[in-house]
């Protein structure tokens, strides 16, 4: 049954390999994928520990639901100490890799040490190997992958893979699997990398037994319609990601020229529908894809149109890589934009990441800050298409000054760079920010300084405030599992009733990371999508453990908790601008110049935008300072950790 | 145990509060309901002047493309200017 997976500990440097069951209780307590993953990497990892060391820890998952009979539980999850901010390093991936790893048997591997040569791991119905890797480094990362195919002469064999960028142990490297599903925040890439691990290859035929098949069918087909039903998914199936990209452009929610602007003028080129018309020419009408037992299917196929690599096949692009390609660097050519994020598929890189330091880059640039000589003649000016995707290659490759500059990220970059470029990079936690931008929406501006692996939208972000809900169904979604009467506004400009919202976001979407499911199937993008009560169902059939919608939300919290642990042992502070739950300069003094008329002229008001973190802190039971109070760990049952139960 | 008959959940029961056939105007302030006609591909708010290229994904389900450049960014700049003057004569709001 699903619940027989099993966790294997695989030590590199020793090549010892230990296979254990998860515990009842275990599962009880933290579920599976990030929750348990976060445990794991709170017990196992050294405080201190230099995240490209030896003595980091890697963890792989797919959630509790992986491979059963619920929709779309694609969802792979990694998670290490991280290199760009040495706090919590977490990503999370759609394909295929997370139910075969789960057919293969397992659920979770806890990967310590370091090879001595690159190696690989190969997975296959209840054993592992550790095999030599040497012919596939230097691979891009779907060469990597049909290279392991050939090997072991099985084209089912999935495989989560580094490309060049993650052996250079550039710390913006992502962890791919298929051609463009990427595992991109925090740099995990490099921690493979660092490790000698080259990829983890699974395939798998053990069965998975499901508790109550028959219900868990039929309760699927009312999930199913639920989630297909929704607008936001019937746009996503039609359009991909990219639609939300253009959809937050058009009021002024992006990023533009780093910092400088909220909205990309004139960009119709790279609009969804404009992106969805060269997909269509170039790979007919069915054009779009989807992961693991997903009916939504936002996934674009595409093969580039023009330029040198013109015929050359790949998927998406996402949100994000229009923000890395146009938005940011104010660049507005589709051939860049499909060129770019193929480029950084191949070599193993974050999207995100790339994007937002080349923009800052080209910012420093602007002021002077960075000159000539530190770019090796590179003319790094803003809309240079070509300036763009040369220092992609750069960073990717560690060539010249400034790309090893940049692969170092930006926190170490800034150190490289010095003067006063740090005031200009948008991160927190060392962690770019998304390619949005909050200031006129401080429970979006509140959600990125305090989640967890740093700026992300994927932690805690109550994207439903821009929809303008009346407050009654704010209400019938904010009050459940757990009672909420407090303040509720309908108004994505306003503070009032924010930290609730984050706080519900930061339990729902830790739930979702902990079953293996995808956030396009809850509550993040669309407010009629299941969530805590519906997941009551899902984990019986499925699994037959029964939790109420409250033991849930607990879970989650509890798992959370984990994580502020981690990263308070790490060297979190509250207000610290590389290791805190806290916003760039920028936010609270430079006022947005475009966009929306209600949007232009907004910045974050420092004061309540601090209210907003006390109020943040209080429902996560933390004091002032962000440290739990005894009695919070009490409640979670943390007060004995680390306790090492698995 | 399996439940042999399943209630609606919260989310299953905000399925009618679904809006097919309109878009929202994207102004922060205004956010109105829009519906525009079948086929057009531009619509205005009435409530706020801003306007909008329109999309279709299906027939009956309309989505906002983009703005129409000139006039929103024309509108935006005079909404800076605005507020920017205002924020020398009381200070920063
Ligand atoms: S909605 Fe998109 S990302 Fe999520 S599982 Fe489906 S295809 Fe994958
Ligand atoms: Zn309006």
């Amino acid at each position: 049954m699903a619940l027989n997976r099993k966790i294997a500990y695989i030590d590199l440097s020793t090549g010892k390999i230990e296979i254990r069951p998860i515990p009842i209780d275990v599962r009880r307590k933290f579920l599976g994928g990030r929750g348990l993953d976060a445990y794991l990497l709170y017990n196992h990892t050294k405080k201190g520990c230099d995240p490209l060391g030896p003595d980091n820890t890697l963890m792989v998952s797919g959630g509790i639901l992986t491979a059963t009979l619920a929709s779309a539980t694609a969802r792979t999850h990694v998670m290490a100490k991280s290199p760009l901010g040495g706090l919590l390093g977490s990503c999370n991936m759609g394909g295929f890799f997370a139910p075969e790893l789960a057919w293969a048997g397992f659920h979770h591997l806890v990967i310590k040490g370091k090879a001595e040569k690159p190696v690989y791991l190969w997975i296959h119905n209840g054993k592992i190997e550790i095999r030599d890797a040497r012919g596939l480094w230097g691979k891009t990362t779907t060469e990597t992958q049909w290279a392991i195919r050939e090997e072991l002469a099985d084209e089912d064999i999935k495989s989560l893979v580094i490309g060049q960028a993650g052996e250079n142990k550039v710390r913006i490297a992502n962890v791919m699997t298929g051609i463009k599903n990427s595992g991109g925040r925090t740099g995990m890439g490099a921690v493979m990398g660092s490790k000698n691990l080259k990829a983890i290859a699974a395939r798998g035929t053990m069965d998975i037994k499901i508790a109550y098949p028959k219900e868990a069918l039929d309760y699927n087909k009312r999930f199913i319609d639920q989630i297909t039903s929704a607008k936001v998914n019937q746009t996503q199936g039609a359009l991909g990601t990219p639609f939300i990209w253009g959809a937050t452009n058009s009021w002024g929610g992006v990023r533009c020229r780093n910092f400088q602007y909220n909205q990309e003028l004139y960009c119709d080129e790279i609009e969804p529908e404009a992106l969805d018309e060269v997909c269509a020419e170039t790979m007919g009408p069915y054009h779009m894809a989807g992961c693991f037992g997903c009916q939504v299917h936002c996934r674009a196929k595409y093969k580039i149109p023009t330029g040198p690599y013109a015929g050359v096949y790949d998927e998406g692009p996402e949100y994000t890589s229009q923000g890395a390609f146009c938005g940011e660097p104010d660049c507005r050519s589709i051939e860049t934009l499909l060129t770019g994020n193929h480029l950084v598929d191949q070599w193993g890189m974050d999207n995100l990441e790339t994007g937002s330091l080349i923009s800052w880059a080209m910012e420093l640039y602007e002021l002077g800050i960075l000159t000539k000589k530190e770019t090796d003649g590179l003319e790094l000016t803003f809309s240079n298409d070509e300036a763009l995707l040369e220092m992609t290659r750069r960073i990717a490759f560690r060539e010249g000054w400034l790309g090893n500059a940049l692969a170092e990220g930006g926190i170490i970059a800034s150190e490289m760079i010095g003067k006063n470029s740090f005031d200009y990079l948008i991160q927190v936690k060392g962690v770019s920010n998304l390619h949005s931008d909050e200031r006129a929406t401080p429970a979006l501006a509140l959600n990125i300084a305090t989640a967890s692996r740093g700026s992300d939208h994927l932690r805690s972000r109550p994207a439903i405030d821009l929809y303008h809900l009346p407050v009654e169904v704010m209400r019938k979604i904010y009050s459940n599992p757990v009672p909420y009467d407090g303040p509720l506004s309908s108004e994505h400009t306003e503070y009032i009733g924010k930290p609730w919202q984050v706080f519900w976001h930061e339990n729902c979407y830790m739930a979702v990371d902990c079953l293996g499911i995808c956030k396009y199937h809850t509550v993040f993008l669309g407010a009629t999508l299941p969530n805590f009560e519906d997941w009551t169902k899902v984990l019986r059939y499925n699994t037959g453990l029964e939790f109420t919608p409250r033991e849930i939300w607990d879970i989650a919290e509890r798992c959370n908790m984990i994580e502020r642990l981690f990263n308070l042992r790490e060297g979190l502070q509250r207000e610290d601008l590389k290791k805190g739950d806290m916003l760039n300069h920028r936010y609270f003094d430079e006022p947005c110049r475009r966009g929306a008329p209600d949007v232009v002229g907004r910045v974050i008001d420092r004061e309540k935008f601090k209210k907003m973190v006390d109020e943040l802190y209080e429902y996560k039971g933390l004091d002032k300072n962000g440290i739990p109070k005894p009695e919070t760990l009490k409640r979670l049952s943390l007060e004995n950790e680390p306790a090492h139960l698995v | 145990m399996v439940d042999q008959k399943e209630g609606l959940s919260t989310a299953e029961s905000l399925r009618k509060t679904r809006s097919y056939g309109q878009v929202r105007c994207h102004n922060p302030s205004c956010m109105g309901r829009l519906q525009p006609q079948a086929g057009v591909n531009q619509v205005k708010c009435p409530a706020c002047g801003m306007e909008y290229r329109v999309a279709w994904i299906k027939s009956g389900f309309p989505r906002i493309r983009g703005p129409v450049w000139d006039v929103n960014q024309r509108l935006a700049e005079e909404a800076f200017e605005r507020k920017m003057k205002e924020e020398r004569k009381d200070g920063p709001k």
